[in-house]
């Protein structure tokens, strides 16, 4: 090649880069290689730790190979640093006020004996999980896969609660609040609002994970549980329910956890999109928890990959495995036994006959037929949330 | 009759000592570079949360440091006066800076 056709392609592709991080936006498979901490936080494993204050902790890969996320594994997400280090539990109270016939303040005993107990295991699931998948980086946390987990949750259903309470009749919007705080008291609380309509019998108050009371970093003693949902709502350490007739404009509701409201969800850097509207109900979505990147397997041995797959209560119908850069696909065996808000196990048995690379893919498919997509097929945004793209490890056969 | 008290025990109590005396969450210390305009920022930004909210960030533009000081300022008011706010963005830009202006 001569020397100026060289510059000439260099150019070329330069502008092609700088044209696809300054106007497009792009997706790519999110960071999954970092290591856990040496300091494990109070009743959990090492995690991987973003920060402190507030705590921030992400499962690693190797835990998704299970339906049940162990309480010590599961991730943590806080917004405001000032969390309460101690709950007095003879005191501690629900209050639920506003537009009620009646003014409750539900104690825990009251909780666990005055209301029909239930259960119900679910995936708990980061909006902005997965989004060191996406360039430019959106603001927040660069998060891997691994700011989801599901557990069995036991507690009470919102609906009784608020049945006992009675809602007048121009009752519309329920606002959520934990006893989690601000630093400083200018920033807005982290509050959130829902619509009477998305709230159902699954919506529970739970004091229980996997049979144990829950974790401290977890919102113990009570939080809310919304089954299908994004976790951005799922408020830790519940103290207030506040019935209203008006959305009461709220910085973690307007800005925090929205997305652009048009088909694809899709925006640019340059063109943000102008009307946005909150994340609601969760993408079908799929991790592979074995293998993990860069490992060497044996050639003609019987590798088994496994992995979960989940989405919004609509319920997977098949995982599909390739192994040929995605050009074949082959079912792999589900385990669905926790009720279809819960993590589906899969399983692929997958006998390497090629010396080298190999990159293994996984791709759920739900009951209505949608199914995840390539990690570059999934629009930017600029808030990073609800990335959902095909799982790819890539592993060296010797 | 001490198989009963431990069943009671485990009933009525936490595991945890959240219950009877504070939990105990480990302080990390998130180093960042030692650099001109460091103690500006260990004045005004471990208020609301560590810093490992800003290593996580990677290497950035100067207009994004810009405009994450600008979030921090405008939507959760932390108080940094106008000075303080350049300091703050010349130090990140030169040590988590990729280099670009935007
Ligand atoms: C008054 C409180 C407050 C102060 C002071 C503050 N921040 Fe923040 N900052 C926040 C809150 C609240 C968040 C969002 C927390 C969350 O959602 O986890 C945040 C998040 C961030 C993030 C993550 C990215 C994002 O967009 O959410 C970065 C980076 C950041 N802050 C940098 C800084 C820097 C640099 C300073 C010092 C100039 C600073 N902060 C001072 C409140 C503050």
């Amino acid at each position: 090649m001569k020397r100026r056709d060289f510059f000439k392609t260099s150019i070329v592709a330069s502008a092609a880069i700088l044209g696809s991080n300054l106007s497009a936006g792009t997706t790519h498979l999110p960071k999954m290689n970092r290591k856990v901490s040496e300091i494990p936080f109070p009743e959990k494993r090492a995690m991987i730790t973003y920060s402190d204050r507030p705590p921030l902790l992400e499962a690693p890969r190797s835990i998704f190979t299970r339906g049940i996320t162990e309480n010590d594994q599961f991730f943590v997400r806080w917004h405001l640093p000032d969390i309460p280090t101690q709950i007095d539990l003879d005191s501690y109270t629900i209050k639920v006020s506003g537009l009620v016939e009646k003014e409750l303040n539900v104690t825990l005993k009251e909780l666990k004996n005055d209301y029909e107990q239930v259960e119900v295991t679910a995936v708990l699931q980061c909006g902005g999980n997965s989004r060191s998948a996406f360039t430019p980086i959106p603001g927040g946390i660069q998060w891997g896969s691994g700011a989801m987990g599901c557990a069995k949750w036991k507690g009470v259903r919102l609906s009784d609660i608020l049945n006992r309470a009675g809602l007048k009749k121009n009752a519309h919007w329920i606002g959520f609040n934990g006893l989690d705080k601000p630093a400083y008291f200018k920033t807005p609380d982290f509050v959130r609002e829902l619509e009477l309509t998305e709230l159902d019998e699954n919506v529970i108050i739970a004091y229980q994970m996997n049979d144990e009371d829950l974790p401290y970093l977890n919102g113990f003693p009570l939080r809310l549980v919304l089954p299908g949902y994004y976790s951005d709502s799922w408020v830790k350490m519940l103290s207030n329910i506040t019935v209203t007739d008006k959305y009461q404009p709220l910085f973690f509701m307007d800005k925090g956890y929205r997305i652009a409201d048009n088909k694809t969800e899709g925006e640019t850097p340059k063109h943000l999109a102008k009307k946005t509207k909150p994340i609601t109900t969760m993408d079908v979505k799929s991790i592979i928890g074995y293998p993990e990147e860069n490992m060497k397997v044996y050639h003609n041995s019987e590798l088994v990959v496994r992995g979960v797959a989940f989405d919004d209560g609509t319920g997977i119908d098949k995982v599909m495995v390739s192994t040929d850069e995605g050009k074949t696909w082959d079912e792999a065996l589900l385990k669905q036994e926790n009720g279809r808000y819960s993590f589906t196990e899969f399983r692929f048995g997958f006998k390497p006959t090629k010396y080298g690379t190999v990159k293994i893919m996984a791709k759920a498919i739900n009951r209505l037929g949608v199914a995840q997509r390539f990690a570059k097929d999934i629009p930017w945004n600029r808030g990073g949330y609800k990335y959902n793209g095909i799982d790819v490890v890539t592993v060296k056969v010797v | 009759m001490k198989k009963i008290i431990l069943i009671t025990v485990l009933m009525v109590g936490s595991l945890f000592a959240q219950v009877s005396k504070p939990i105990e969450v480990p302080y990390i210390a998130y180093t960042i570079k030692k650099a001109k305009g460091v103690d500006t920022l260990q004045a005004n930004c471990l208020m609301c949360h560590s810093f490992g909210y800003v290593i996580n960030q990677g290497a950035q533009p100067r207009l994004f440091w810009d405009k994450k000081v600008d979030k921090m300022i405008t939507h959760f008011k932390a108080p940094i006066t106008k000075a303080d706010k350049k300091t703050i963005v010349d130090y990140l830009f030169k040590n988590y800076g990729n280099g670009k202006l935007k």
